[in-house]
């Protein structure tokens, strides 16, 4: 089909109504929406889960499924109205024109299907091409998304290739027909923070390089800033703010944006003197939104009488270039009042060492044959000589991408499994080999975990209630149902949920309120070691801080130890006293938590560190591009583990690093890193993050 | 006394009422088809969902009419029914006669949806059938079936194997008797079979056959399934293997063979159905006491106390029913009825097996099972309460499926003359007994095998349902 070629904006939303129909009511997902792509823009579309951001995007390409359906307001695209199209029309539009890139890469591509064969078929449909013709438009494609060696993956199935080489597939099939607006939709959310980087980086260049416009989707400010020219802010089914990034990041006029930026950890944040502030409240559900302003329940400038008087409105914001606020108030809101931070107590003093491991060793033996026991066995080296230990009232945080053996070291630590090789040391006692059925009802009861999923972490059939209480009667607390149930109701006030709750199912319970149902489990039996499997990544962000902050107050007041597990380092910073930075299995870096982020780093932490996405204008990061993936622990390299993706490697005489494992070189105060670089090469290396320059 | 009509005084009043509803409804149903695929193009640019708002006149009118000749033809049915009742004696037709004789059933069906109607909020899974009309309708033919089996003595016209009548061999539906005696039922309703027993009553006793031990035999297989599927997904390695090996095999042989084999004298009398019964109906036992075992574990006494009285209760029916060897001679079993037991029992429970390991190798996976196993809790508290419960879902809509197989396989059985006395008035049976003469006499044969039809659309419909109904929470 021929380009149609337009001057003008490219998408032009004029306040779209999006609605979903149910048996029982209409559920009005977006109201009064506007948005405008011009051409060569991208803009970013942030907010948190159930916002209907995700449905904005889905309007777009006018596929809402059965019960959806356009209320009122218009879409534009290249000025033609894309409710007035035919059905023949829109599909000649969609992954020609408009293409969409989603969240999950293995989903969007068909797994009985060669890579070559599904990129192919873009420019074949679409621009009707000769096979030869598509596949050499294939391969120059996958050279544009960087990926090596092209031609073996044109003849691989998508099972072959790593999630973040799948989603570079799928941005390149996107890219194949040169679409006018390329939509992306939390596009990196299901992989790695240095593999998200690299696509990040991709997809901007890329933007640029073809002049194509992006609406790109994402919960996570700094992504956004990364990634975009303006951006829009969306609640509750409504845009509340937009404007160019420098605007809306530095002098926002929505308190829901002031209030979003003060929820997320940022690099000179810090837990007792810039404390991260929650937002109060639930967000509304969609049926029940208050009158007025979404926002205004869980605002801090709400007035009674003029916020949920009448329905607002988009307003600009003087002096600005398309600036826009939903806010009544926004002209008498002193936006730089600085935050009244909420009085705290001091950091709790940290005790005696109470966990000590040494030389940990967790291998797995793969057997592929379970009835017969015979074929060849094939050992996956999970953990390798882990050393370090862990003081009462402190948190270490775990650092580490998929596959690093940060949960396997958990696992052996809980002892769920058991250990190869080496000592795991509780209060003098050796529990290595004691797995979770030998050891005490006193011991199981002091090291707990806290898990990742909210939605996965409660037993869907049980009363929350039975849950803490099942958790009581196994730690043997409280010596009557009564006393328990007591008991219970206290585990309830402790993390802040209101008492009725004993007698919801899960499901009736918010992903927020859930996980502190999940805290409560963990500390029920007096726990002293707690073990937080990324206990915050799955919560929205204004979410996040609350849950983390409960996590900090309970810790500070039973001088629990907590090891922190969390691939995010800003939340990392933000709370954790200790890091502990581990790849392959191997402690690569350790140290107090000023030390590992700041210089001399392990290349390691230095990459890491660079690819956290930062939401502040005020600051610029080197940008250090891995290459390649993690190799599997299975086959690890030989030598140093990260030498196959490190940029420092040259810089060792005599390719050391290829042949031999580094030690650990102590930089002083418990300090210490698993590399060969010498210290004035060490000494070379700059800060990742610093003030930009104005 | 002459032969019945089928209607009685109401056929020339809602014969024809019927024949137009059949006629509009039939019209009714092709113009919606032409007007449905002509206006496809204009309908499918919205959502279906809100195709009422938009679809055109035509493709609106046509749906209007089918919705009313189905309200039509479902209210003179209803006619049928309720007129039936309503009649004095000597003006009832067959279906009049019918209708009355299922009076219980039509009460307690009332009662039942009236109840749950009204407390369906209260009720989960149950109530909310009541919001899905495949669902209804599916459990209101069950719950028919299962009311006739209750009513059975109430219902049935006649002794269903001992009333032989002389004259009445082969009769079509209707017939009066020759010389009725005093206060005996004067008609053959649906007619006589070969022998000249009462149709009608041997399809109501029968039910009463078939629902005793259609539901029982799926309850024991999944007992066997759940006991032996759970640690093989939820621990898996050789103990897995062997156990899906071994269910292979069994699912590998051919079904009829095996009860051939099963039912041959020689077996019978190796005493192999006897051990199998022996040992499968060991695992409702070990079910209820791994059960009570793990959950009271904490709770000492309460645990003694419920494994106790599982241990008295289960041991007084284990030896009552696998070993007829009852010490207060109250339970036992037929032989016959036995081995068709622990047949279907023994054929239904591989696969069982094979749905609870795959259920269970998904939900190990979950963080909350993870959260049981750090608190230390035994393998077989987190087997069955933290991962059974949570995959009742599917294994509910499986066992009502499963029960309408198991009919199926009964009424296979009879009709291959395997297991059950051959004059029990069981569905499979009856039809086996009347196939010779099919189309000739076709009452006799066609009865039972529109009694299993609906009994097992029924269990279809009401596994639908509650498969709909699970998946909206």
């Amino acid at each position: 089909m021929r380009k149609t070629d337009a001057d003008g904006p490219i998408l032009e939303i004029d306040s779209l109504s999006i609605s979903f129909f149910t048996r029982a009511r209409e559920i009005p997902a977006v109201m009064d929406f506007s948005l405008t792509v011009q051409p060569g823009e991208a803009v970013g579309l942030v907010g948190e889960s159930g916002c209907g951001k995700s449905t904005v995007a889905l309007g777009v390409m006018q596929d809402l499924g059965t019960n959806g359906r356009i209320v009122g307001g218009t879409i534009r695209f290249k000025g033609r109205d894309l409710a007035q199209l035919g059905r023949e029309e829109l599909r000649d539009l969609r992954g020609c024109e408009i293409a969409m890139i989603y969240q999950e890469p293995m989903a969007s591509l068909n797994p009985a299907m060669k890579i070559g064969r599904q990129l192919m078929e873009v420019p074949m449909i679409h621009g009707g091409l000769s096979a030869k013709q598509a596949r050499a438009m294939a391969l120059r494609m996958l050279e544009d998304v960087r990926l090596p060696d092209p031609r073996r993956i044109l003849n691989a199935y998508p099972h072959q290739l790593s999630g973040g080489q799948q989603q570079r597939i799928v941005i390149a099939m996107a890219l194949m027909s040169k679409p006018s607006l390329l939509i992306l939709d939390e596009p990196t959310t299901a992989l790695d923070v240095t593999v998200e980087a690299g696509i990040v980086d991709l997809v901007r260049d890329l933007g640029r390089k073809y002049g194509t416009s992006m609406l790109f989707i994402s919960h996570n400010l700094g992504l956004v800033m990364g990634v975009c020219d303006r951006v829009c802010v969306m609640y509750s089914g409504e845009a509340v703010e937009r404007g160019s990034i420098k605007d809306v990041f530095d002098d926002m006029r929505h308190p829901y944006t002031q209030a979003l930026f003060r929820s997320i950890p940022r690099p000179g944040a810090d837990k007792i003197r810039h404390p991260l502030v929650a937002i109060p409240g639930n967000f509304p559900l969609p049926h029940d939104r208050p009158g007025g302003c979404n926002f205004g329940p869980r605002c801090s400038y709400f007035e009674a009488g003029r916020c949920d008087a009448q329905n607002l409105h988009m307003a600009p914001v003087p002096g600005k270039d398309r600036h826009e606020t939903r806010c009544v108030r926004f002209r008498e809101i002193d936006w730089n009042q600085p935050l009244q931070a909420p009085d705290r107590a001091a950091r709790a003093q940290v005790g005696e060492v109470v966990l000590e491991m040494e030389g940990l060793r967790k291998y797995y033996e793969v057997t592929p044959n379970t009835l017969f026991g015979s074929g060849g066995k094939r050992v996956v080296k999970a953990n390798e000589t882990l050393s370090f230990d862990v003081r009462e009232a402190e948190t270490l945080a775990i650092v580490g991408e998929s596959g690093c053996g940060k949960s396997t070291f958990a696992k052996v630590l809980m002892g769920l499994e058991t250990a190869t090789d080496g000592k795991i040391t509780l209060d003098g006692r050796e529990i290595q080999d004691k797995p979770i059925h030998k050891r005490g009802r006193a011991l199981v009861a002091d090291v707990q975990m806290v898990f990742q999923n909210p939605f996965d972490t409660l037993n869907p059939s049980m009363s929350v209630g039975t849950q803490i209480m099942r958790a009581l009667e196994v730690f043997g607390i409280g010596r009557s149902d009564a006393e328990r149930r007591a008991r219970m109701l206290e585990m309830l006030d402790l993390v802040k949920l209101p008492r009725d709750f004993a007698n919801r199912r899960p499901r009736q319970l918010s992903g927020g309120q859930k996980q502190r149902v999940g805290i409560a489990r963990a500390f029920a039996g007096g726990a002293r070691i707690v073990v937080a499997d990324e206990p915050v990544s799955a919560l929205d962000v204004s979410v996040q801080a609350a849950v983390a902050d409960l996590l900090m107050d309970l810790q500070r007041e039973r001088k629990t130890t907590l090891l922190f597990i969390s691939h995010d380092l800003s939340i990392v910073r933000y709370l954790s006293d200790r890091v502990m930075v581990m790849y392959l299995g191997h402690v690569v870096e350790i140290g107090a938590t000023e030390q590992v982020f700041a210089p001399p780093y392990h290349p390691y932490t230095e990459a890491l560190l660079s690819a956290v996405p930062i939401a502040d204008t005020h600051l610029q990061k080197t940008r250090i591009v891995l290459e390649g993936d993690i190799p599997s622990a299975m086959d690890p390299p030989p030598g140093c583990p990260f030498q196959t993706r490190c940029r420092w490697k040259d810089r060792v005489p005599g390719r050391l690093c290829e042949r031999v494992l580094p030690p650990d070189i102590p930089l002083g105060e418990g300090h210490r890193i698993k590399c060969h670089l010498s210290a004035d090469v060490l000494a070379e290396m700059e800060p990742v993050i610093k003030p930009a320059a104005t | 006394m002459e032969q019945l009509s089928w209607t009685g005084a109401l056929g020339p009043w809602l014969n024809p009422a019927i024949g137009a509803a059949v006629l509009a409804f039939g019209i009714a149903a092709i113009a919606h088809m032409f007007v449905a695929l002509l206006t496809a193009g204009q309908r499918l640019q919205h959502a279906p969902g809100t195709a009422a708002r938009h679809s055109p006149l035509a493709y609106r009118l046509t749906r209007g009419g089918l919705s009313l000749a189905l309200g039509a033809l479902v209210v003179v049915a209803l006619a049928y029914l309720v007129g039936g009742i309503l009649l004095p004696p000597d003006q009832k037709g067959i279906i009049g006669y019918l209708s009355t004789r299922f009076l219980p059933v039509w009460i307690a069906l009332g009662l039942t949806f009236a109840l749950s109607f009204a407390f369906r909020r209260r009720l989960g899974l149950y109530g909310h059938l009541f919001d899905n009309p495949v669902g209804m309708i599916g459990l209101g033919l069950v719950l028919f079936w299962v009311f006739t089996a209750v009513f059975a003595e109430m219902i049935v016209t006649f002794d269903p194997v001992r009333d032989v009548l002389p004259g009445m061999k082969n009769r079509a539906p209707g017939t009066p008797l020759a010389n009725p005696a005093q206060g005996q039922f004067d008609h053959y309703l649906l007619g006589g079979d070969m022998l000249a027993r009462d149709v009608f009553s041997r399809m109501v006793a029968g039910a009463r056959v078939v629902l005793a031990i259609a539901p029982a035999a799926t309850l024991f297989a999944f007992m066997v399934g759940i006991v032996l599927g759970l640690p093989a997904g939820y621990l898996g390695g050789r103990f897995d293997s062997i156990l899906s090996f071994a269910a292979n095999l069994v699912m590998a042989f051919p079904v009829i063979l095996l009860f051939f084999l099963l039912v041959t004298p020689e077996i019978v009398e190796m005493g192999v159905p006897a051990y199998m019964a022996a040992v499968l109906f060991l695992f409702p036992i070990i079910f209820l006491v791994i059960l009570w075992n793990a959950r009271y574990r904490t709770h000492p006494m309460r645990r003694n106390i419920l494994v106790g009285l599982t241990f008295l209760i289960g041991g007084w029916l284990y030896l009552g029913l696998a070993w007829d060897a009852d010490p207060l001679g109250l339970i036992s079993i037929p032989d016959g009825v036995l081995i068709v037991f622990v047949s279907v029992v023994f054929v239904n429970s591989p696969t069982v097996f094979r749905i609870v390991r795959g259920l269970t190798l998904d939900i190990r996976t979950r963080d909350y099972v993870a959260a049981a196993q750090t608190r230390g809790e035994g393998a077989w508290y987190i087997m069955l309460w933290e991962i059974l419960p949570n995959a009742r879902g599917p294994l509910l809509v499986d066992f009502c499926l499963r029960i309408g197989y198991t009919t199926i396989l009964l009424g296979t059985l009879g009709f291959f003359g395997l297991g059950l006395p051959p004059d029990s008035p069981d569905w499979g049976s009856s039809i086996n007994a009347g196939r010779g003469l099919l189309q000739v006499f076709p009452f006799p044969p066609l009865v039972p095998a529109v009694a299993i039809m609906s009994l097992v659309l029924g269990l279809n419909l009401l596994a639908d349902g509650l498969r709909e109904e699970s998946l909206k929470d």
